[in-house]
């Protein structure tokens, strides 16, 4: 509201041109001009995709209302999709969150050399998640990959990573895990090196143990952070496919296809576009509401999240 | 009493060492691994579990040349950095003064619309790829490098508009009022008080918008079809599939060669990506 009345002021001492409304106009109307244009508009034309039944072959595809629809709640491999993607999101989430916090407080000890530890540990973000899948294919191989070899050395059973249907998602989790942990640990660390020394010092003089002081002063003061990271990666993990399509292309049996992934091959292998129009609004859908209700909890404005 | 503390307390920071050394570890192993499997013949990984570390010029040398010629990789890399720098340059050029307007003037339903830009980062991106694809079609943009950039600025504007908000904010309004007193108009302040200092929040951004579109290759898949104007996650995705049976050694020299650019990169500019996770999340 401050801002307003000095706005107001300063479009009243400075001239024609600065006028206020001309300045927001000419500072916004770009971006908001080539945001509808390549990305509300192609929202729109899915919507219009998802009832016709268009597919590449065809010049044009007819109009067949929400019958898509009906046949998505219907097809029962949506439905394992569905499942796929809360077991996958519900359950990498949990382990990031659980490990990222785990790290942030052992590098907060500040450790001699921990900054060159913490630099590569923020590697695996930075990599393309196709090579990440490649990458955890070979090391996870079960005739010559390095982590069934140490396993075996160690003398235990190895387990079947990608091949089995039990195994395959649990894997997909951990990989993801691996490979986005570290953003909930920068979060997290970063939030910690802000949070006032004297209060936890404070507690530590009067004898609490360190759990507690964990548990009834840190962890609070940590929320916020640590819920922003998690809404960012579950809205992550719900709608990239890319992962899946480096390290286990949905299988075996549909096993690790998610609805990301069950929209990409409707869509690019099946070529059935009005079909997978009707799945990434399912996933928009699902996203709606489920943002809503996690942005009752969380901030994620900049400049706001005081 | 005080000596057995002590003593504890020396022992949980060997352990914690210890801790430190086995992350260290076990964060550099993939990566070196994937890096001995690329220097490697293909029956040599079949054969010799684990592998051996000695190694020979002539298999990495074809191997490498491989990838980075007959497969052209090399292409693909200075593909994708075209597109992607020219995208990126665009959506700073196109964001920039945008954020600065959220930051900075009020307006009518200004709160909805930092919501629906923001939420524009959160799209999946199958929603929006077909349709991208058919419009790209539309205007005879296919199998064009234009084809590719016009949606990849669209990709990254949200993103570059969200960090970059975060950053005008962090600038003292003092310095708008001492520039406007001095009869700065929006625009000259914007440019010649502002942008010099929120500089280091435009690499920032830059960064994050770049390794957006740099991993992104749906869009291309649709787009592309000629094989020299692949990008290279395109390139790397239909080298390396799981859909298909693959030579190891080879899909690990993709591995490295799609990697190492965005390593290098971000060597250079390695203290603005923490700024970059950490905009929005802690103030």
């Amino acid at each position: 509201m401050i801002t307003g009345s000095l706005a107001a002021r300063r479009s009243f001492v400075i001239g024609k041109l600065d006028h206020r409304g001309v300045a927001v106009l000419l500072l916004l109307g770009p971006c908001l001009l080539y945001l509808i244009a390549f990305a509300i508009y192609p929202l729109i034309y899915s919507l219009r995709l998802s009832l016709t039944d268009l597919r590449a072959a065809d010049a044009a595809g007819h109009w067949i209302g929400l019958r898509n629809y009906g046949d998505l709640l219907r097809d029962q491999f949506f439905w394992n999709a569905t499942k796929n993607s809360a077991i996958m999101v519900v359950s990498s989430v949990t382990v990031e969150v659980v490990v990222g916090v785990a790290l942030a407080m052992f590098f907060n000890l500040h450790l001699r050399g921990s900054a060159i530890v913490r630099g590569i540990l923020v590697l695996p973000m930075l990599i393309t998640p196709i090579v990440v899948g490649v990458m955890w294919r070979s090391l996870l191989n079960p005739d010559w990959g390095l982590v069934n070899w140490a396993i075996v050395e160690l003398g235990f059973e190895q387990p079947n990573w990608l091949g089995s249907v039990e195994m395959a998602m649990k894997t997909l989790i951990l990989v993801d895990a691996w490979q986005w942990t570290p953003f909930v640990f920068v979060i997290v660390y970063a939030r910690l090196q802000t949070l006032p020394h004297d209060v936890i010092e404070a507690a530590e003089i009067d004898g609490a143990s360190r759990w507690g002081v964990f548990r009834h002063i840190i962890l609070p003061l940590l929320m916020p952070a640590i819920a922003f990271a998690a809404v960012f990666r579950a809205v992550d993990a719900f709608r990239s496919f890319d992962l899946i399509f480096g390290l286990t292309y949905g299988g075996p049996a549909r096993s690790t296809t998610t609805l990301a992934f069950f929209a990409f091959q409707n869509g690019f292998h099946f070529q059935n576009y009005g079909y997978a129009a009707a799945v990434a609004y399912m996933m928009l859908l699902i996203l709606m509401i489920g943002t809503t209700v996690l942005l009752r909890y969380v901030q994620l404005r900049p400049g706001h999240a005081e | 009493m005080i000596g057995g503390r002590v003593i504890r307390r020396r022992a949980e920071r060997a352990v914690a060492y210890v801790v430190l050394v086995a992350l260290g570890v076990f964060g550099v192993a993939p990566f070196v691994y994937m890096v001995i499997l690329s220097f490697k013949r293909r029956i040599d990984i079949l054969v010799r579990v684990p592998p051996s570390l000695s190694f020979q010029w002539k298999t990495i040398a074809s191997s490498y040349r491989e990838v980075l010629y007959s497969q052209g990789m090399l292409e693909f890399v200075r593909n994708s950095i075209f597109v992607v720098g020219v995208s990126t340059l665009l959506a700073l050029i196109i964001g920039t003064p945008a954020a600065y307007a959220f930051s900075r003037l009020p307006f009518r339903g200004k709160k909805n619309l930092g919501n629906t830009i923001l939420s524009m980062r959160f799209m999946p991106p199958i929603a929006v790829a077909i349709p991208l694809f058919l419009m790209i079609k539309e205007i005879g943009l296919r199998d064009t490098y234009l084809g590719l950039i016009l949606p990849y600025t669209a990709f990254s504007l949200p993103l570059i508009v969200w960090i970059m908000i975060g950053f005008f904010d962090e600038v003292p309004r003092e310095i708008d009022d001492a520039a406007q007193v001095d009869g700065c108009t929006y625009f000259g302040l914007l440019w010649r008080v502002m942008l010099p200092i929120v500089r280091p929040g435009m690499v920032t951004a830059a960064l994050f918008g770049a390794i957006f579109v740099w991993n992104e290759f749906l869009v291309a898949l649709y787009v592309i079809d000629s094989r020299g104007l692949q990008t290279i996650s395109l390139g790397a995705a239909t080298l390396v599939s799981a859909e298909h049976p693959i030579d190891w050694n080879i899909s690990a020299v993709v591995g490295v060669v799609t990697v190492v650019p965005m390593l290098l990169f971000s060597l250079l500019v390695q203290r603005y990506i923490v700024r970059g996770l950490t905009a929005g999340a802690v103030k």
